[in-house]
């Protein structure tokens, strides 16, 4: 019954050609999809508010075993405890190696600022929202209730993606101020009552260096990081395909592709501010 | 008898829902942490009795390896030059910026490297263990292993939980190699540190102890993260959405393992060292 296929010429070459143009054409798609997602937020602000604010209310505390645990709100506080308490650790043990260990609340206002609050509020909205939203999307195009949605004359684009866009950037405010509130917290605990430095040299130092435009940036650099991660995964739980192995795997590739753009957003974010101006005045 | 009968079945069916209720309201996260907690000893246990699953070890290995060495590469290039770049900026204020090998060094092999570990085992490794797991679970070849007398936690879960112990153990060193490297280019090409003082000054803090912590690190994150993963996969439930909630979960849960971990070796290492 089936007819003989002719083998191609130069079958190698032939995959390598097909594997560069796949490849290439599938980052115009997602391009086309990031467009058509930050288009649509205008519809989505207009014709979607009700499903936004649902959303908002859903990602905060999660959904599953992990809105049993409080939620990402209590997961991202979490993560950026630990990474706080590790200044407190790392940076005093190392800055008491050459004897300057008054310096750790410098550390702890300098590096919380700059490096870890903004990563981590990212790294944790990645895998708590981030991940969610591909899995539910995911979930929603496998049971073609997307199609079904299409059916009925919604705009999926403005009601899936662009909704979840603008939830996480408005999730995201919150969220990175308690990651910063908790590592200064974790650092300050750590560094004073644990290893048992005065707080008034820590407050000294911590107060002196604290720059309140670094604040700034360093809160639009998690804003700028939640529109990245959000696009990325909605993309992948939008196009996800093969079943349920398909969605686990769109959520891994997602996680994947928005830690490795996020902490490149975060490297040219943090070059294109600090690499003129070092913004820092030590000696007044 | 008819009605012995029917009472039997609505007091089985309110025992039902009164189970399910406790189970809905206090219970699950408990028997999930119990569960969890036996898969592990289990594992354990069977690491050390035959069959070994060689063939399946090497398989996933390799597959690990596949899916975390691209990531590697790409965060960990990022996170060094990021560190390196804010410490020499400080260095510099200070007018001692020719320890700025001192800091890169610090930075790679006591925190960059296990933390892009953490990062790309959790986010990479444990996100595609848990995806494949949990699709053979929802296609019932978990139970088809179990009808064929073959226990799906000797065959699956402890060749996976050495692999990804492996492989972390050795992503680890790469990930500071490039990181250091990273921060070479960095700090001598763009910020006209002198080469000699940057190479002299890697080993001032960072001595054979912190890197063998690092390494410990990496081989317990890899350790915990492949267990919450199997954990998870073994135990998806309910189609498609049952298997991206469980991914997610599998990334929230092994990214607060990990750096809860990361914390407490942190401090036991400063401790031990000094």
């Amino acid at each position: 019954m089936s007819a003989a296929v002719p083998s191609t010429l130069y079958p190698r070459l032939q995959r390598a050609r097909t594997a560069v143009t796949m490849g290439w054409n599938q980052i115009g798609t997602q391009t086309q999809f990031y467009g058509k997602t930050l288009a649509s937020m205008w519809d989505a602000l207009r014709y979607y508010r009700v499903e936004l604010v649902r959303l908002i209310a859903q990602m905060s505390l999660g959904t599953g075993a992990l809105a049993l645990v409080g939620g990402t709100v209590v997961i991202v506080g979490f993560l950026t405890l630990s990474a706080g308490g590790l200044i407190a650790v790392q940076g005093y043990h190392s800055l008491s190696n050459i004897g300057v260990e008054a310096l750790t609340g410098f550390v702890a206002a300098y590096l919380n600022v700059r490096l870890i609050a903004p990563l981590i509020a990212g790294i944790g909205l990645a895998a708590t929202i981030g991940a969610g939203a591909t899995a539910q999307l995911g979930a929603m195009r496998i049971n073609e209730e997307i199609d079904a949605l299409e059916v009925i004359g919604i705009r999926t684009v403005a009601y899936l993606a662009s909704t979840r866009v603008i939830a996480g950037v408005i999730l995201v405010i919150p969220l990175y101020s308690l990651a910063v509130v908790m590592s200064f917290v974790a650092a300050r605990v750590g560094t004073t009552a644990v290893y048992g430095q005065s707080p008034g040299v820590y407050d000294h130092y911590f107060n002196t260096f604290l720059n309140p435009v670094d604040l700034i940036w360093s809160c639009l650099t998690a804003v700028a990081m939640a529109v990245v991660i959000m696009l990325v995964h909605t993309y992948y739980g939008f196009t996800a395909s093969g079943g349920p192995a398909g969605v686990g795997e769109a959520v891994g590739r997602a996680v994947r592709t928005s830690l490795i753009s996020a902490v490149f957003v975060t490297l040219a974010i943090t070059l294109s501010l600090y690499g003129q101006s070092p913004n820092l005045n030590l000696s007044g | 008898m008819r009605r012995i009968g029917s009472w039997v079945r609505v007091s089985v069916r309110a025992g039902l829902r009164e189970e399910r209720l406790v189970n809905r309201d206090f219970a699950k996260p408990v028997v999930g942490v119990g569960q969890f907690f036996a898969m592990s000893a289990d594992a354990m246990l069977l690491m050390f009795r035959r069959p070994f699953a060689w063939r399946e070890l090497l398989k996933q290995a390799w597959f690990v390896a596949r899916v975390a060495i691209l990531p590697t590469l790409l965060l960990s290039i990022p996170f060094t030059v990021m560190t390196v770049f804010i410490t020499n900026i400080l260095l510099v204020e200070i007018g001692a910026a020719d320890v700025s090998g001192s800091g890169a060094a610090l930075g790679a092999v006591t925190q960059i490297g296990p933390m892009v570990t953490v990062l790309v085992i959790a986010g990479a490794g444990a996100t595609a263990m848990c995806a494949d797991l949990g699709a053979r679970t929802i296609r019932e070849e978990l139970d088809a292993l179990r009808v064929m007398g073959i226990n799906p936690v000797q065959a699956l879960v402890v060749p996976r939980v050495l692999a990804a112990t492996l492989v972390a153990l050795l992503l680890s060193p790469l990930v500071t190699c490039v990181g250091l490297t990273g921060g070479f280019a960095f700090s001598v090409f763009l910020q006209h540190v002198t080469p000699g003082a940057f190479v002299g000054g890697l080993t001032l803090l960072v001595g054979l102890p912190e890197v063998v912590i690092s390494l410990v690190k990496a081989a317990l994150f890899g350790f915990a993260a492949s267990l919450i993963a199997c954990y998870k996969g073994t135990s998806v439930g309910g189609g498609p959405a049952g298997v991206g909630n469980a991914v997610n979960e599998t990334v929230v849960f092994s990214f607060v393992a990990l750096f809860v971990i990361n914390l407490i070796v942190t401090a036991v290492g400063v401790k031990a060292t000094t």
